[in-house]
């Protein structure tokens, strides 16, 4: 099998997984806000009224594309009509390639060679996510700019100070957090979560970087601008903010950016911290159980137990996202400015300290 | 010529892109889209980076250039009143003599650059990864200018904030601090303070007793 | 001696004190409401960095930080002289009323800053390092120039001093980046070493590197045709930034010009003299430099009613006095500098700080402020400015005259009679504007108009201090000659 054959897979793999789960969570948000407002949802799927129950995903997952390709593609008068044009791309390009460098198994053996079960062995990954997330902003600057429109304006120079001011929290966070791992390959920070500490807990990051974690998270959630951090669109005051003037098949561009960019987060969050594909006690050869001895296990079955488990914990994090969503109001902008730059910098910027100092003094730094 | 492989395409291709956008910020007219082709320019400097094997620096000038100066740079670009719009009202400002001048230059040092022959190192093993030798590198040889680098943004930061500061002159000619040349209404300044604006409707009733 | 960056630290003694009160007024900046504190403690960082690199002075010779700065003679003349210059600034600074309520710790956070700059310009040995160094004294200076923001004349020179900076430092990058391609190092020591060698093919390519390079360094030392923007900026910004600008950065410029030009593309010969490097013929480029710089900066003074103005032009005129010291290529020419850049610190800060009292006193710069100054109260401020003055023009027995004696000294033992003709004649034609104030502050009577000269005692201290300076160095010059000699050991490995 050509490399390039093995390349194009997973590439593939990568993007339905992003763009399904993006689907997915479209529904799961339905759902999920109906079950926090005590209300029902989306329940009106069916298949030409033949099926005896509610196919609930369905809406999501073919109704609602069908119902925004087929929606009229407005385009206002004395707008900038190809940068009106190019905006959704570039909101949607940089969510979609960032899942590139985050890996969602270990390297398994296929026809004699060695394949990383990631879409590129990047060395830099960290970096090249950071630089890719960074991106996100140009998709709301430039739709609010071609729209010509003063809400969309309004909301993507929101946008823009928004995600500059939290790109450098969660930059200082991921600092803290190389240092900890001493590498910027999310592939080896993985491997170097499959240790356990104490003879049972697995070695996860979070319980090294918990700060960081937190700083990660909301910035992460930040970056995607999603309630709380929604007042780059904050219907109440912007009306759509910066795709006021979208409509059809480009809004829903917006829209699957804005999940990917949570699929992201949660698969940043996943690697991180949360061991990334390993499941606890399991080890290439099988589980190594704390108190229970060795369970042998074949090397496919690992494969799939990591993949299982990378998808359900980035699952869990998406999960996590839209319960925050729902749960808390849409901040102020002086208070986004403030959690920002007045609280999350210098916690950001303390840990960074405290984890070189504990270096430092344990003698790892050479 | 060299002969033709993928590497020798790609390199054309990034550098191509490269002058490309830079050609592009200098001749559109419209200053939004040569700030987008600014990033077209950053990208392929970005590709070229890859193509040194350099990929720590093609990520940082990614994350540095596209992320980050650029986006303030559209930032500033849209808070700044009809900058897209503005007309420049002497069109003719000597675009002949500048081409000349400027073609001639480039004649001239593309004429030296030809013959001329550049130090080369010894080709060696390129390593794996360039983070951990520029990490050593930036804290071990080059610790003093990045020190310094450190320095003037701090003193660059300070100054941008003194340049950028509000100050209107007051009729008899002294300066008015910032804080109390912002009209807001009452409205606002409740949603902004509710306790400053209390302050505030304390000390009106003050005045208008006296 | 060689030392990595921890060993450094303890030769590095002026840059810390600067860098540690430049971010302590920031901060103390926040705690304390008595702001002309702020002032006082950088003058003492100015003092403390003077004495710091005074007690440099006997250290072994050597490269820090990894070769990126050079500690030798050379350096600690010029760290020494520019912590003087710092202090001056700041010391008008605290005595100038245009400077009242204009956010001190940011202003002297900034100062401090520049000053900084300027002490890395002098050592570097790194084109990396010079050029960085360069880049900070320039972005601060822009800051300082429109430091005033209700003053629509700084703001505007600020903006030109900006945009013409970047110009010129794009050029010098990229002359940098040339040289590096053909040196393979950014090593001032292993660039003389490497373009020793001569090669056919790449003397062009060196040739327009070096240009380019050149206009970053003539842009800093105000130099024919880099010199447009400083009529402007020195008008336009405040008057303590412009006697920093004029003594201060062009000095750090000259410093770092020297260096380069001396280290990297000259090799030291027996007795004193230098050499270019083979088919690199620079200096007969700067004699071209110096010659239009000198005349065109006295041609235009002539025309100027604004002092602060003209003081500008003369200060173009001066640095093309000092050039004549750059292109003969031996030590003497090098001694006539240093000794020069020194007594023009003593009679251009003098000249710009009776121009501050006459502007503290009737808020006007231009030649009418200072008519009849001598029978209006302003003897002593008139007979220290006339002294500045003659200094300026070159006229004995003021410092100024020994400056120019050695200076021309030096070009006629290269037997350089062009350049020493045309310097000459140049310095007659300024003796006609520095005469003409000396002549409206005595010979013109003034107007009933005209308010009564009030000095504050310490701007009248330091013209005092510094006319006597003029004076005795005029007469008794041993002493800095000597040190000029002293200071002329460049350390390259």
């Amino acid at each position: 099998m050509s490399l390039w054959a093995i390349g194009a897979v997973k590439s593939l793999l990568v993007l339905v997984f992003v763009l399904q789960l993006s689907a997915f969570l479209l529904w799961i948000e339905r759902k999920g806000s109906a079950l926090i407002q005590n209300r029902i949802g989306a329940n009106r799927a069916n298949i030409f009224g033949v099926v005896p129950f509610n196919l609930g995903f369905l809406n999501t997952l073919v109704a609602d594309p069908i119902k925004m390709f087929t929606k009229e593609d407005f385009i206002p008068a004395g707008c900038d009509r190809f940068l009106h044009a190019l905006a959704p791309f570039m909101a949607l390009f940089p969510a979609l390639i960032t899942f590139a460098a985050i890996p969602f198994g270990d390297s398994i053996v296929l026809g004699g060679e060695t394949v990383e079960l990631r879409v590129v062995d990047l060395d830099v990954g960290l970096l090249y996510i950071l630089a890719m997330v960074s991106m996100g902003v140009y998709g709301a600057v430039i739709a609010g700019w071609a729209s010509n429109n003063r809400w969309a304006l309004l909301g993507s120079i929101r946008g823009s100070a928004q995600m500059i001011s939290y790109e450098l929290a969660m930059g200082l966070a991921l600092v803290s957090v190389v240092l900890s791992y001493g590498t910027l390959d999310m592939q080896d920070m993985v491997h170097a979560q499959g240790r356990t500490v104490l003879g049972f807990l697995p070695a996860w990051g979070v319980f090294f970087q918990p700060v960081a974690f937190i700083i990660i998270f909301v910035a992460g959630m930040a970056e995607s601008k999603r309630v709380p951090f929604d007042i780059p669109e904050a219907e109440s005051e912007l009306i759509a903010g910066y795709f006021t003037e979208y409509s059809g098949g480009k809004q829903a561009s917006f829209m699957l950016a804005d999940f990917a960019e949570v699929v992201v987060v949660a698969g940043l969050v996943t690697t991180l911290f949360f061991g990334g594909w390993q499941f606890p006690w399991l080890a290439a050869d099988g589980f190594h159980l704390p108190l229970m001895g060795t369970i042998e296990v074949s090397a496919l079955v690992v494969t799939l137990l990591q993949l299982m488990a990378f998808s359900l914990k980035v699952l869990f994090f998406c999960w996590l996202q839209i319960l925050v969503r729902w749960t808390v109001p849409r901040f102020r902008y002086d208070q986004l400015m403030d959690l920002g730059w007045k609280g999350m910098l210098p916690i950001a910027l303390a840990n960074v300290v405290f984890t070189a100092a504990l270096i430092l003094a344990r003698g790892e730094g050479s | 010529m060299e002969e033709f492989s993928l590497s020798v395409a790609a390199f054309y291709f990034m550098a191509g892109l490269t002058l490309l956008g830079a050609g592009g910020v200098v001749f559109t007219e419209n200053i939004v889209y040569s700030a987008l082709s600014l990033m077209v320019s950053f990208f392929g400097v970005a590709g070229l980076y890859i193509f040194l094997n350099a990929d720590f620096v093609a990520g940082v000038q990614v994350l540095v250039y596209v992320g980050g100066v650029l986006v303030l740079t559209l930032f500033a670009v849209m808070l700044t009143h009809q900058i897209a719009e503005i007309e420049v009202s002497n069109k003719s400002v000597g675009r002949v003599p500048a081409l000349l001048i400027c073609g001639g230059l480039f004649l001239v040092i593309a004429k030296a650059l030809r013959g001329a022959e550049f130090f080369t190192t010894p080709g060696g093993q390129v390593s794996e990864s360039s983070t951990y030798g520029i990490g050593n590198l930036l804290l071990r040889e080059y610790i003093l200018p990045f020190e310094l680098a450190s320095v003037v943004l701090l003193a660059v930061l300070v100054g941008a904030v003194v340049l950028s500061r509000k100050e209107v002159i007051a009729p008899d000619g002294t300066p008015v601090p910032e804080r109390e040349t912002i009209p807001l209404t009452e409205g606002q300044r409740v949603m902004s303070s509710p306790r400053a604006a209390l302050a505030g409707a304390a000390a009106k009733q003050k005045v208008s007793d006296v | 001696m060689n030392l990595s960056s921890v060993e450094s630290l303890a030769y590095s003694l002026p840059e810390l004190i600067l860098v540690f009160a430049t971010v302590g007024i920031l901060m103390l900046d926040l705690l304390i409401t008595r702001k002309r504190i702020l002032g006082e403690l950088a003058l003492c960082a100015c003092g403390g960095a003077a004495l710091a690199s005074a007690l440099l002075a006997g250290a072994e010779q050597g490269y820090l930080f990894n070769q990126m700065v050079a500690l030798d003679g050379f350096a600690i003349f010029f760290k020494l002289f520019l912590s003087l210059s710092a202090f001056a600034a700041v010391y008008m600074s605290l005595g100038s009323r245009e400077l009242d309520n204009e956010h001190p710790g940011e202003y002297y956070t900034l100062l401090l800053a520049a000053a900084t700059g300027t002490f890395y310009m002098a050592s570097a040995t790194n084109l990396l390092m010079a050029y960085l160094a360069l880049e900070f004294v320039s972005l601060t200076s822009y800051v300082l120039t429109g430091f005033i923001r209700a003053s629509r004349r700084g703001s505007e020179a600020a903006l030109k001093y900006l945009i013409y900076g970047g110009v010129a430092s794009g050029a010098m990058v990229y002359g940098m980046s040339l040289i590096f391609g053909l040196a393979g190092s950014l090593d001032y020591a292993t660039i003389g070493e490497r373009l020793l060698v001569p090669s056919e093919a790449n003397g062009p390519i060196l040739f327009i590197a070096v240009l380019l390079v050149l206009a970053g360094f003539g842009y800093k030392i105000s130099m024919v045709p880099f010199h447009m923007w400083s009529p402007d900026v020195y008008q336009g910004a405040p008057l303590p930034v412009t006697a920093y600008l004029s003594v201060g950065s062009k000095a750090a410029g000259f410093a770092m010009m020297i260096r380069f030009f001396y280290v990297a593309l000259s090799h030291a010969g027996a007795g004193g003299v230098w050499a270019t490097i083979e088919g690199l013929e620079w200096p007969n480029l700067i004699v071209l430099g110096s010659i239009i710089t000198m005349t065109l900066g006295n041609l235009a003074a002539l025309r100027q009613d604004n002092v602060k103005r003209l003081l500008a032009y003369s200060s173009i005129a001066h640095a093309g006095y000092i050039l004549m010291g750059f292109v003969v290529l031996s030590d003497a020419g090098l001694r006539a500098m240093l000794f020069y850049i020194a007594t023009y610190y003593l009679m251009n800060l003098g000249a710009f700080t009776v121009l501050m009292m006459v502007l503290n006193n009737s808020d006007r710069e231009d030649m009418e402020a200072f008519r009849g100054l001598a029978w209006r109260g302003g003897a002593l401020p008139a007979a220290a400015m006339a002294v500045f003055m003659f200094s300026l023009a070159g006229v004995p027995p003021f410092a100024g005259f020994i400056g120019k004696f050695y200076l021309f000294a030096a070009v006629i033992d290269k037997e350089m009679w062009m350049l020493a003709i045309v310097a000459a004649l140049n310095s007659v034609v300024s003796l006609y504007y520095y005469a003409r104030i000396v002549r409206t502050m005595y010979l013109d009577q003034p107007l009933k108009s005209d308010p009564v000269m009030t000095t504050d005692w310490h701007s009248g201290a330091f013209a005092g201090v510094l006319a006597v300076g003029t004076i005795v160095f005029g007469v008794y010059w041993r002493p800095l000659i000597d040190l000029a000699d002293k200071s002329l050991v460049f350390f390259r490995g």
